[in-house]
């Protein structure tokens, strides 16, 4: 019998992998972009996974899979990435009553309860504002990488207003204040702002109640991060590996699956 | 995890699409037998007063059911298109651009689109301000008469006062009615008609109260299919007479234990129109994991018993007060009498992208009717009858989302 649980998460833009042991306690994860088939890519991180750790397949008892590639990956049980988003937060911040989470094609908010039962949620609508694939394209119309957006957000001296809801036409409001010569630091600050904006809106449809825990992977974004703590207007807590808490869920539910 | 759940299919289905496939080739022909039978055509809408017109002896089609079919058969999306070509706002009601698109291009319409051109057109604004201007497009192409029933939207009940100016319109209809159609309004014949309607809104009262038990016979794409009727035969024998048919049968589903979900483990409330171009695929995922929409405030609409008193002032209250054309408040009474009733576990919203005065205030409901009673309630974004609108993946993962949300996991 296994003594690890594994849990993967393959999102729209990157995979995660985790593993925890009976003790619950993270052991192991590893993440890589999601590509073309996300699961060929969860195949290839559990493998090296456990090559570096010297383990072997048997020693993985319970798999559950989560994120928009969930029924593509082989695992005991597929649940979805609010379930386990709700459940990794719980686990992480006993007092975490909301969390935001923004990844690449999606942003949530969930309201959960002690232990990370869900008693509501709300979810971007078919529409990339608001998310990192909005950061991404928005970084590349200024020629930047993803990553330093943060940092130059928090140089800029004014914020540049971005409006537009849809990503393309806010692609060239950014674009327009490229050729109106705005420094790229303020039209980053309006990034962020507007990314935090969209996501502000949301947690008034399921209400705000603190601790409020933001993950995903644009919560390594401290100018969204800043943004979104201002307009809310309360503190933020951003756990040391945003992107990989549903992930964590997930192994998480696995461990469930065999029992305490 | 998902296990495969039978489905249980309803007899009187046959005969539904037998009276349906019926009534639509009646009136495919109407222009055959509509003179001879001095029974002129009017297209009007679901909330319109019909029986005062079949008093009249005139034969009623409605746009918003042909809307449906359109939707059920994937051929709106297409339809709308039409009707946007021609200049009609992608953000219009998709019934209105189907039909619109159905009569610019009837080769893409189901049986070549509604009859035309309608001898006149019969339009109350108690379910939307869009049917107006939907109506008054109608009349500028056929150039026919466009008969207009004024409903005053009520922040609270009905007042004396909007009961008055209803009914002086309604006195204005059946003058307007008697010079089109030459002859005088037959009283008698209204009132036979109105205790049909009557007896068709018991009976699908009735039915519908029977989904009370545990496990329901019915789910919700059998209240969408079924409802069919008290929309476009409302007042005709063979509404009522199918009616019974259907009581008998889901009666009998209710003595034997037989619910229309197997394993019937959560049970759910539905708010706004079908999304009907998925009218199973999508509450397949439901099914599936045994949940069952026990009650739905849209096929719910048509009961609206029929207040007592003279016929022209009991249509005038009755057709005022439809729950379309209520505030927030009373929407967010009636959903929660809903679940306390049905003893449901959890409510979904269908935002319906088109239909504005039904979707724009349940984020306002779901929050009040959530802290009401405890449960869990879901909006999906989507559109009754546009498939573009529809977003498969993300609908997919709200509902599994929710669902472990309702059922635990
Ligand atoms: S807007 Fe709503 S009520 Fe009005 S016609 Fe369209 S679907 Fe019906």
């Amino acid at each position: 019998m296994g003594q690890y649980f594994l849990g993967v998460d393959i999102g729209s833009l990157t995979t995660k992998v985790v593993l925890v042991n009976t003790g619950s306690e993270m052991v192991a994860r590893a993440t890589g972009r999601s590509g073309y088939s996300g699961r060929t890519v969860a195949e290839r991180l559990v493998t090296e996974l456990l090559r570096e750790r010297g383990m072997n397949k048997n020693e993985i008892a319970a798999t559950v899979a989560t994120g928009y590639g969930r029924v593509t990956f082989p695992a005991d049980r597929e649940v979805s990435e609010i379930t386990c988003q709700a459940r990794g937060i719980a686990h992480l911040f006993g007092d975490a009553r909301t969390v935001i989470d923004i990844g690449g094609q999606d942003s949530k908010v969930i309201r959960l309860l002690p232990g990370g039962k869900v008693i509501d949620f709300a979810m971007n609508d078919k529409c990339a504002a608001g998310t990192g694939r909005f950061l991404e394209v928005m970084a590349q119309a200024l020629e930047l990488r993803v990553e330093d957006l943060g940092e130059l957000a928090a140089v800029a001296r004014k914020h540049c207003n971005i409006s537009s809801f849809c990503t393309v036409f806010a692609e060239s409001e950014v674009i327009s204040h490229v050729s109106a010569g705005a420094p790229k630091a303020d039209i980053v600050a309006g990034v962020c702002d507007a990314v935090a904006a969209r996501v502000a809106t949301m947690t008034s449809r399921t209400g705000l109640e603190p601790e409020v825990v933001f993950t995903g992977g644009v919560a390594r974004n401290s100018g969204v991060v800043n943004a979104l703590a201002k307009q809310l207007g309360c503190p933020l807590q951003v756990p040391g590996e945003p992107e990989i808490t549903a992930a964590l869920g997930a192994a998480l539910f696995a461990r469930g699956i065999i029992g305490d | 995890m998902a296990t495969k759940r039978r489905y249980l299919p309803l007899a009187s289905t046959r005969h539904l699409e037998k009276m349906m496939t019926k009534y639509y080739a009646l009136s495919r022909y109407h222009r055959l037998w509509g003179k001879p039978l001095k029974r002129p055509l009017a297209w009007i809408t679901s909330g319109a007063p019909v029986e005062l017109l079949r008093a009249f002896n005139i034969h009623p089609v409605y746009p918003e059911n042909y809307g449906a079919i359109c939707g059920t058969r994937r051929v709106s999306t297409d339809l709308c298109q039409v009707a946007e070509a021609a200049g009609y706002s992608q953000d219009l009601c998709s019934y209105a651009r189907s039909h619109i698109g159905s009569i610019l291009r009837p080769d893409l319409a189901p049986m070549g689109g509604l009859p035309k051109p309608p001898d006149m057109l019969v339009c109350c604004t108690n379910i939307c301000g869009t049917v107006l201007k939907w109506y008054e497009a109608l009349a500028r192409i056929f150039n026919v008469p466009l008969l207009v029933l004024d409903t005053p939207f009520l922040p609270g009940d009905l007042t004396a006062h909007a009961r008055q100016y209803v009914l002086e319109q309604l006195k204005e209809m059946v003058t307007a009615l008697e010079r089109l159609t030459g002859r005088p309004l037959n009283r008698d014949e209204l009132n036979r008609q109105l205790a049909r309607s009557s007896e068709t809104i018991r009976l699908w009262k009735e039915i519908r109260q029977l989904c009370r038990a545990t496990p329901s016979p019915l789910n919700a794409p059998d209240l969408f299919i079924h409802m069919a009727p008290i929309v476009t035969l409302r007042g005709t024998r063979q509404a009522v007479d199918y009616y019974r048919r259907l009581k008998d049968e889901v009666k009998q589903r209710v003595q034997q234990g037989q619910g229309a979900v197997e394993g019937e483990k959560i049970r759910l409330v539905w708010d706004n129109i079908a999304i009907w171009y998925q009218i199973f695929g999508f509450f397949k995922m439901f099914s599936q994991q045994g949940a069952c929409f026990v009650t739905d405030t849209y096929s719910g609409g048509w009961v609206m018993e029929l207040s007592p008193g003279d016929p022209l002032e009991s249509m005038a209250a009755t057709y005022t007060e439809i729950f379309l054309n209520r505030s927030p408040e009373f929407r967010a009474r009636q959903m929660i009498e809903l679940i306390q009733d049905y003893k449901a576990d959890g409510f979904v919203m269908h935002s319906n992208r088109s239909c504005k005065p039904y979707s724009l205030v349940q984020e306002v409901i779901r929050r009040r009717v959530m802290q009401q009673t405890g449960v869990p309630g879901l909006v999906v974004e989507a559109d009754m009858t546009d498939q573009r609108v529809y977003a498969e993946e993300p609908i997919r993962n709200r509902v599994q989302a929710f669902l472990e949300t309702v059922g635990g996991l």
